[in-house]
């Protein structure tokens, strides 16, 4: 569709106006194309709300912070770049060293410099077999040399008292090179002060964070958010699926609500798990908290679903079966609870976000007819 | 938004700043010497010329590498490799274009590099750091907003950071191109053209990238309107 428009400008259609909104955004059409669009705008309320919709993109754009300032407010890191540049500048520019008269074992060295990582895998190499052989020929009258291996660090009791008592200054986390979770250590404050080393095997440890996670009012609410990070990568134990679920129910602080809540996300198909999220999600006073308990339940209605009604003979076998979560409201009178739940907070929750968030979970687990 | 100097001198490539013969910078203190001249001291050896070119635009080419690498231990390899790159390619400067946009070229090449080096093994990257984040713990979203400004509207701060943490999301997304030049056009308020000239590519190109990462961005948008 062409033509003479508003202004004398060429009549635009729809199709050809609505690739050139994204430039028109930004100022990068040209005049004849500005017309054109304009004139269209007059009479199209599709493209105007089309040009609103990226207009308002730009907006949200520009009020996001940028990286530049946030990550290099001080000038420091312009700074560090600087200084590291000009070292470089250095080296490029220093003289070649002088060739040696007289080089021993000139071809080893040349080797081992074209070579760091089987040098550096041989010098380990030879290091343990001369240690290992030496070791034999050393004369020592030390009983406790004499294969027993000495054990230095004692396992550290805390009594209830201490924990009644006590307060943590730092929780520092070594994971292992897989990524599984590896060694934590805990500094508290006591009458004397005590740090804790060790994972979630050692009782001592775990007694400690469940305390820190169960006592809100006593403990600082990052230290708190620390002791959940440890916590939750034992999430199948009872002692700290407890602690959990009270974090989630009763902290005091909403941030620690949230992460005990996300915390059971792997679990969050049990049934205890699933009392405490339709606790959160009818009673929580704060709307992030009521979001993060919808997530949980779409994911438990979804691992629900996606367990085998019929597994093979073999547990390796695929299931034979996989169950939608509508079908399931029918069977388990729980999941008809969490649809009813939902379903009450997209009606009459005063949040917003949070009637559109239900909206939105129960279209994706609902039944039929609210999808 | 302010351009950046970059802009501006990306805006008229032409290289026409330096009348200055490399003669007078013996006589002249190099802050004083223009682009032109400073470019030729420092083809002649002149470290202090190169350091101070360096100094010009260096504050740039880390904002461009932080905008777009979002990590800062990736910036400042960009920024090292960037100059080190101009430090021995300098010789092969011909003057066919400005300085800043044969700068800018090999810092958006290595933006690149790095990007697509990133995107090919994830598995190693550290995630990126989402710049709009409030620290947990520390700062408590929700109730800051509901007890210390009761008079902004708690719905519109909760959809307003759903936005901003869905983009930073969806601008990880994009492919490498896609988003050098977002950034570029967006942030550094660079016309398509200029674009074109920094990654060596045509304005159809560079308009292309930048209308599939709009539309990326908007389909990212689109579940909350």
């Amino acid at each position: 569709m062409s033509g003479a428009g508003f202004n004398g400008a060429r009549r635009m259609s729809c199709d050809e106006v609505a690739p050139l909104l994204v430039f028109l955004a930004c100022d990068e059409v040209t005049a004849d194309e500005r017309a054109g669009i304009q004139s269209h705008m007059t009479e199209c309320a599709e493209c105007r709300a089309q040009l609103a919709e990226v207009g308002e993109l730009h907006d949200s754009l520009s009020a996001m912070p940028q990286a530049a300032d946030e990550l290099d407010r001080t000038g420091m890191l312009l700074a560090q770049c600087r200084s590291e540049l000009s070292e470089s500048l250095d080296e490029l520019a220093a003289p070649p060293v002088e060739q040696e008269s007289w080089r021993p074992f000139g071809f080893v060295r040349r080797w081992m410099a074209l070579r760091p990582g089987w040098s550096a895998a041989g010098l380990l190499a030879a290091g343990a077999i001369l240690g290992v052989q030496l070791l034999q020929w050393l004369p020592t009258n030390d009983s406790n040399l004499n294969g027993r291996a000495v054990n230095v660090s004692a396992a550290q009791k805390i009594t209830d008292d201490q924990l009644a008592k006590m307060a943590v200054s730092a929780i520092n986390f070594a994971p292992n090179s897989d990524g599984a979770p590896g060694t934590l250590q805990v500094q508290l404050r006591a009458e004397q002060p005590v740090v804790l080393s060790g994972n979630l095997d050692d009782s001592d440890m775990r007694r400690v964070l469940t305390y820190v996670v169960k006592n809100s009012d006593r403990f600082d609410a990052g230290v708190r958010l620390d002791c959940l990070d440890a916590l939750r990568a034992r999430i199948g134990d009872a002692e700290i699926r407890d602690a959990l679920l009270d974090a989630a129910r009763h902290d005091k602080n909403s941030a620690v609500r949230m992460k005990a809540l996300e915390s059971l996300r792997e679990v969050a198909s049990e049934e205890d798990v699933r009392d405490a999220v339709l606790e959160s999600l009818e009673e929580d006073a704060n709307p992030g908290v009521r979001v993060e308990a919808i997530n949980l339940l779409v994911r438990s209605l979804e691992m629900e679903s996606a367990m085998p009604v019929m597994p093979g003979v073999n547990s390796d076998e695929p299931a034979v079966e996989q169950t939608a979560p509508a079908a399931l409201a029918e069977s388990d009178p729980s999941v008809r609870r969490v649809l009813r739940a939902l379903e009450q907070l997209r009606r009459n929750d005063p949040n917003h976000y949070v009637r559109l968030r239900s909206a939105a979970a129960l279209r994706q687990i609902g039944p039929a007819e609210v999808q | 938004m302010p351009l950046p100097h970059w802009a501006l001198a990306l805006a008229d490539s032409a290289g026409k700043s330096g009348e200055h013969q490399a003669a007078l910078a013996s006589v002249t203190a190099l802050p004083e010497l223009d682009e032109r001249a400073l470019v030729v001291e420092a083809q002649a050896g002149n470290r202090a010329a190169f350091e101070e070119l360096v100094r010009r635009f260096d504050r740039d080419v880390l904002r461009l590498a932080l905008n777009l690498m979002k990590r800062p231990e990736d910036a400042r390899d960009v920024y090292q490799e960037a100059f080190l790159k101009v430090y021995r390619n300098l010789h092969r400067f011909r003057f066919e274009c400005s300085f800043y946009t044969w700068l800018y070229r090999i810092v958006t090449n290595v933006c690149l590099d790095h990007l697509r080096r990133r995107q090919a093994r994830p598995e190693d990257q550290a995630p990126e750091i989402l710049v709009n984040r409030q620290e947990e713990g520390t700062r408590d979203f929700f109730e800051v907003q509901r007890e210390h400004r009761p008079a902004l509207d708690p719905e519109r701060s909760l959809i307003g950071k759903e936005i901003r943490s869905r983009l930073a999301k969806a601008m990880e997304r994009l492919s490498p191109r896609e988003r050098v030049v977002f950034e570029m056009k967006h942030y550094q308020g660079l016309k398509l053209r200029a674009i074109g000239d920094a990654l060596g590519t045509t304005e159809e190109t560079v308009k292309n990238s930048l209308f599939r990462a709009t539309r990326k961005l908007r389909q990212e948008l689109g579940e909350l309107r």
